[in-house]
């Protein structure tokens, strides 16, 4: 079991986060994703790596050719066998900001809120789509695309489902 | 798929030539609004100008009270209302003591685009609501800190845009265009126009991990929650930088965008780049007319 995670850890840190060369104006060392870091009373900038590796996705950088990814329709295959108490923790930390969620006491109001959302009784496969990719509904929505962009997988969003779905 | 169509067109409409000469890349753009380039264009956006638009007589109540603070654009913590010292003050002093080395023959403030230079600083008020500008040297639009470093290069002195010292002498040249409304032309048909509106477009370009723009916050959810913090209007906010943050630290505009990048889990660019200059571009026109205040303190 350690192991197995340790592998899938390692694959994902070895996978390469620029598929092309690096745009030469990016704050990049490398291949890392760095940060600056300001010295007092000094000409010189420090830089360090950053915490997140972000190389992947498309910069402001007008030397950026790669694409947006497109959005993308997402069938979830019945049942949905998601852990409602994964999602809530998965929920607060990637759906908070924008969302009031229950127990919140700074809501966010971007998103719209989430108390008894049960009430709604949404399809589970219109919930996933709406968390894989957002943008088949409404191509100007400002939520991200957990999916399409792989910030979430295949379980945890149907853990987010069964959490979102569960709310009385 | 109608979102490709839609960036298609913006494609066609904005840079038919870009598109005729390299393949078509899919990219999204947030929906893009009108601005002006003047301060109370905010009217048209926000309206919270209402609130800000005189620094020396802003609502202390307004200020006193979270929920409605925002209102204000966080104003309340520039001078005059912000009498507080803080590190900004000390970065002034050492703005000077930079200066006064830079400038011991007066070539400094020539480089910098003082009328005659010298040593004087009397002529340096003006300078700062006057950038960014186009530098016939550097044969490009450049703002007051990337103008810095070239300047102290010069002379052999390394003053990197973004480091303390490079900001240092910033507010430090700033302090002499204190209550003077900044004042860049990007009208006027021309390389400043052209950045401006590079900028505009860069606003509204989707990036990084989330497939944010600056504009899915600053234009379209304006004045709701993201958790602790409320979101505000993109105008008016050039003209206090560089700012002293109170997580102590000294930060230039363009470190401002770095941390906005990176906050939005997009790779961030380096201080200094052509695009970070041409939002400078468009963030500072969206400032005209507002009048230079340092140094002031921000906690975001
Ligand atoms: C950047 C802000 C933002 C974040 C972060 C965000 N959302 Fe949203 N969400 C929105 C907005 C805005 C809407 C309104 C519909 C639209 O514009 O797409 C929305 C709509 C939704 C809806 C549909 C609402 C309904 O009435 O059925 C669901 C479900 C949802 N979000 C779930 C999530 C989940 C789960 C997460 C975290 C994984 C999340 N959102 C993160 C902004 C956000």
């Amino acid at each position: 079991m350690r192991l197995g995670s340790f592998f899938i850890l390692s694959i994902f840190l070895a996978a390469p986060a620029w598929s092309v060369d690096p745009p030469s104006d990016a704050s990049v060392r490398g291949g890392k994703t760095m940060e600056p870091k300001i010295i007092v009373n000094s000409g010189r900038l420090e830089w360090v790596p950053h915490k997140r590796e972000l190389g992947a996705w498309p910069t402001l950088s007008y030397q950026d050719r790669r694409a947006t990814p497109e959005p993308q329709r997402a069938a979830m295959t019945a049942p949905t066998n998601g852990d409602a108490a994964r999602g809530k923790s998965l929920a607060w930390t990637w759906c908070i900001a924008c969302h009031t969620l229950p127990g919140d006491e700074w809501p966010g109001t971007v998103g719209s809120p989430m108390w008894h959302y049960k009430q709604y009784n949404h399809a589970d496969a219109l919930v996933y789509q709406q968390i894989f990719d957002p943008r088949v509904f409404n191509p100007h929505t400002v939520m991200p695309a957990y999916g399409t962009f792989g910030l979430l997988a295949d379980q945890d969003i149907r853990d987010l489902v069964a959490y979102l779905q569960s709310i009385e | 798929m109608t979102i490709s169509r839609i960036a298609l067109i913006f494609l066609l409409s904005f840079s038919t030539v870009a598109v005729a000469a390299q393949p078509f890349v899919y990219r999204e753009f947030d929906l893009f609004e009108q601005y002006e380039p003047y301060v109370s264009g905010d009217l048209k956006l926000s309206g919270s100008y209402e609130y800000w638009k005189d620094p020396a007589n802003l609502d202390y109540r307004i200020a006193g009270n979270p929920d409605e603070n925002w209102k204000l654009n966080w104003k309340f913590m520039d001078p005059p209302f912000n009498q507080a010292v803080h590190g900004g003050h000390f970065a002034l002093d050492r703005g000077e003591d930079l200066f006064g080395q830079l400038n011991i023959k007066g070539r400094f403030a020539t480089c910098l685009g003082v009328k005659g230079g010298g040593k004087s600083t009397s002529k340096l008020a003006g300078l700062r609501a006057g950038y960014p500008r186009w530098r016939d040297d550097l044969k490009r639009v450049a703002g007051l800190e990337e103008v810095i470093e070239h300047c102290a290069n010069k002379q052999g002195r390394v003053l990197q845009s973004g480091s303390y010292d490079n900001s240092a002498v910033s507010i430090y040249l700033a302090s002499f265009s204190n209550g003077m409304p900044i004042a860049i032309d990007v009208a006027r048909a021309g390389p400043m126009k052209e950045s401006f509106e590079r900028g505009r477009k860069l606003f509204h370009l989707k990036a990084g991990a989330f497939n944010f723009a600056c504009s899915s916050c600053h234009s379209h959810n304006i004045g709701r929650r993201l958790r602790g913090n409320i979101i505000t209007t993109p105008y008016g906010d050039a003209a206090h930088y560089p700012v002293y943050k109170t997580q102590y630290m000294l930060q230039s505009l363009h470190l401002r965008f770095v941390e906005c990048n990176l906050d939005t889990r997009t790779q961030s660019l380096l201080p200094g780049s052509r695009p970070y200059t041409d939002l400078e571009v468009f963030m500072t026109a969206l400032s005209n007319g507002y009048p230079v205040t340092v140094p002031a303190e921000r906690d975001w």
